[in-house]
């Protein structure tokens, strides 16, 4: 193969990429970068078996070929390379990158070792914009757990309702809800419901990958019988696996009801909770909220460290309440909430508490508290 | 996948582990599943199609051969993108968000919260003393809202009212379990009221009243004086008609005929449809006791169930009196005949009331009387006080057998005498219709309060 291309634009793709690799994999094959000169443009892809990522980069190809190269190495290499007119060869020592000052050769394996991301992208479902699909995935995705070990609660559910979309993920001690979501969505299949789970993994990458591929819209296809879900976004292809497990009955355990409602600053809210963090790490995160007429304590108590006690501003409705959490999981709700200001229910300190957004209603958060004994 | 095919592919995987890297099998083979083996066709699942993809490549020979030699056949491979999940479910009890709603999801299964499953209009016996009753309920459960609202039973004791009303409970749950129904009494309704306002705290109260589908109210005739409660009740009720939900109410006698019901409210309890349940007959009640027998898989002659329903004053006796008769027959190991029922009635009187407990007796005696239990055992002389001091020793005597030692122990310690002097005096006042009347009235909330306790099981 022979292609010659422009350096940044090499980095930007190979950056994407690497996150398809798994450091830990064993077989070696899936340590590298499959690499392809095709007509006008360089293909790279990466896979670690769940999912893949392939992002074409453009380029004067003067000669096809494809080879797999060790991603590190190769990724690595393409951070440090000039700017400019770069060229890709394949001689008898290996894969040749030249760049203006600079030469280097990375071995190469055989590209018939290396895994096809997918056959066919299957049926187009949708298409997302990229604004509303940030900002609707960000705030869901997070709840859901990391541990595949579990697949319905590792992935974040993608519903199609009468009115819009509804996004939703749960660990099992949290759970994040988004009613009308992706709004803008232009669905190709309009007599299709739309209901699929998608790996927490897949979202988040979907998410990188909008930012990266600034302001495209971002095409869906899904595969049913192949269990596979693919977004395209101008040269970039994100492929994952759709997750067969059955959803767990969210709507179940949404209180319809609540005894305090507690309105307060996100950002005075945060600070408090970033604070009493520092002592509550030591006691596997418990944050205590003590909410009263005109404002919420914020408490946190490491009995060999210290503790604190931080008041922040609120405006309380029903009776006055006490609840903890995990300041983790609070942390992680406050981190990807775009609104200003929040407001909390709840209905007792052993029931979940509902977070929502005064700027959207249609979104919630639900986090389990933690049982604490009573003490001074 | 079945146990075969798992067997199956447990060998082959065997196998195959001695022959490809460990690498490659941990990455590759280890989440893999036979899925059938139908036709020659092996039929292989794995989680991804680049998984697939490289099984396909470099293992398709392999994977055939072992299986080949497994199955002894020339089969074909095929591969399906599908994880196969672990035998462990899904266990929630690790997710404790869900934990707490699948407890609650358990009580709630099958029936609502208050109402007994097993009071549905299947299990309810119509004659003609309950026939428009019966037609009536069945109308608004099909229709909530639309037919009669609200529906307002009334009768005497036992004759079927609750049953009537769960039964709509349960068919417009069974028709549609998302409708939002409360069952409640008219106690744990002023319960509610009165918490509510202790806790400062009747919007709470309000939204779970007034948002729902059906609210059943039983017994509505001990709202008498609760003025509170009354009012409370007065708005639910307006607001609940206003917006279409079906109202359900029951009493022991017509709404005009409740005393200290505001003018207000009894007007609207009419303002429906109103209809009585009569005592049940004779041949009600051995249509009942037919239909419980069923329930114990008895196959009751019907010369039996007329002995028993001649012997029960109302519907509710029936079923105890059915339990003893079964219970008497597997002790003797005879057949349940017309003579076993006449013979095990003829003992029962003296032995009813070990059904009672001194402490419940003289609860429901302070209930009735409206004083406090710890007045009733303490020394004061009030004339209200003494006269239920003395009802309760004359029945502590009468049904419960006590000596008159015992109750004077019970009642705070009172010597055996003044025990004497009271049930004497309480037997003279026996003369005077009225007060007779009201010990019957004692002696009926005993039995029930009895059979309620029986009932749910506490």
């Amino acid at each position: 193969m022979k292609i010659s291309l422009i350096s940044e634009r090499l980095q930007k793709g190979v950056l994407f990429v690497n996150h398809a690799v798994s450091s830990r994999s064993q077989l070696p094959t899936l340590l590298n970068f499959l690499i392809e000169a095709r007509e006008g443009k360089l293909v790279i892809s990466a896979t670690d078996l769940e999912i893949g990522i392939t992002v074409e980069v453009p380029g004067k190809t003067e000669k096809d070929g494809a080879v797999t190269v060790p991603a590190k190495t190769f990724t690595e290499m393409a951070g440090t390379i000039s700017s400019g007119k770069i060229s890709l060869e394949t001689t008898h020592e290996g894969l040749v990158l030249a760049g203006e000052k600079e030469k280097t050769i990375f071995q190469t394996t055989p590209a018939d070792e290396f895994p096809r991301l997918y056959e066919e992208k299957g049926k187009q479902v949708m298409v997302l914009r990229r604004e509303t699909m940030e900002k609707d995935f960000s705030r869901v995705v997070f709840a859901a757990s990391p541990d595949s070990e579990r697949p319905a609660l590792s992935g974040v559910l993608i519903k199609e309702e009468k009115d819009g979309f509804l996004l939703v993920a749960t660990d099992g001690y949290r759970l994040s809800l988004k009613n009308h979501a992706l709004q803008d969505v232009r669905k190709m299949r309009p007599e299709e419901g739309v209901s699929m789970l998608v790996p927490a993994r897949v979202i988040r990458e979907l998410i990188q990958m909008g930012k990266d591929g600034g302001g495209e819209d971002i095409r869906v296809y899904a595969a049913k019988e192949k269990n596979q879900i693919i977004f395209i976004q101008n040269e970039t292809t994100l492929v994952g696996r759709l997750i067969e497990a059955e959803f767990p009955n969210y709507e179940k355990i949404i209180p319809t009801d609540f005894s305090t409602k507690t309105v307060l600053e996100k950002d005075g809210l945060q600070k408090a909770i970033k604070a009493g963090y520092v002592f509550a790490r030591q006691t596997a995160g418990i944050i205590k909220l003590s909410i009263e007429k005109s404002r919420v304590l914020v408490s946190a108590n490491a009995p060999s460290v210290g503790k604190n006690l931080i008041e922040v501003g609120a405006k309380t409705m029903g009776e006055e309440n006490e609840i903890a959490f995990n300041a983790r999981y609070l942390l992680d709700f406050l981190a990807n909430s775009t609104s200003e200001e929040i407001s909390f229910e709840m209905t007792g300190p052993l029931n979940p508490g509902v977070f929502k957004e005064t700027n959207d209603p249609s979104f919630m958060h639900l986090i389990m508290p933690i049982r604490v004994q009573e003490s001074a | 996948m079945n146990e075969e095919n798992k067997i199956l592919w447990k060998k082959v995987l065997g196998e195959i582990e001695t022959e490809v890297s460990r690498a490659n099998f941990y990455t590759l083979f280890k989440s893999t599943g036979l899925l059938s083996l139908e036709n020659g066709i092996a039929s292989i699942a794995a989680p991804s199609t680049m998984i697939i993809d490289l099984l396909q490549k470099r293992y398709y020979d392999i994977i055939k051969k072992t299986v080949d030699k497994y199955t002894k056949l020339d089969t074909k491979i095929i591969f399906i993108p599908k994880v196969i999940s672990k035998d462990l479910r899904e266990n929630m009890g690790v997710a404790p968000l869900f934990a707490q709603a699948e407890k609650t999801e358990m009580q709630t299964i099958g029936h609502l919260p208050r109402v007994r499953a097993d009071f549905t209009f299947q299990t309810l016996a119509v004659s003609s003393s309950n026939q428009l009753a019966y037609v009536s309920a069945t109308t608004v459960a099909k229709k909530i809202g639309l037919a009669y609202n609200p529906l307002f039973i009334y009768g005497p004791v036992g004759v079927g009212k609750t049953h009537l009303m769960q039964a709509i409970a349960n068919e417009v749950y069974k028709n549609n379990p998302d409708k939002k129904i409360i069952y409640t009494t008219s106690e744990e309704f002023t319960n509610e009221v009165v918490e509510a306002i202790r806790n400062n705290d009747t919007a709470r109260m309000k939204r779970k009243f007034r948002n729902i589908d059906l609210l059943i109210v039983d017994d509505v005739q001990f709202f008498a004086g609760k003025d509170r409660a009354q009012e409370e009740l007065f708005h639910t009720f307006n607001i609940l008609i206003d917006g279409g939900a079906q109202i359900v109410l029951s009493s022991d006698r017509p709404p005009s005929e409740i005393k200290k019901l505001e003018k207000r409210l009894s007007s609207r309890f009419a303002g429906g449809l109103t209809v009585d349940i009569e005592a049940a007959d004779f041949e009600l009640l051995t249509a009942i006791l037919l239909i419980k027998a069923k329930k114990y898989s008895l196959d009751l002659p019907i010369e039996v169930a007329k002995k028993i329903a001649e012997k029960a004053h109302d519907p509710r006796e029936l079923e105890g009196l059915l339990l003893k008769i079964i219970t008497v027959a597997n002790n003797k190991g005879t057949e349940i005949t017309p003579e076993l029922a006449e013979n095990t009635f003829n003992q029962r009187h003296e032995e009813e009331g070990g059904f009672f407990h001194p402490d419940d007796t003289i609860k429901n005696i302070c209930s009735f009387y409206n004083i406090k239990e710890t007045l009733i055992k303490g020394p004061k002389r009030d004339s209200g006080l003494v006269k239920a001091r003395q009802v309760a020793m004359y029945i502590l005597k009468n049904d419960l057998s006590l000596s008159f030692v015992e109750i004077g122990n019970i009642l705070g310690g009172r010597d055996h005498t003044t025990i004497m002097h009271g049930v004497k005096k309480i037997e003279r006042m026996l003369l005077n219709k009225k007060f007779s009347e009201e010990i019957m009235g004692i002696k009926s909330l005993l039995r029930n309060s009895d059979r309620t306790m029986r009932r749910w099981g506490n």
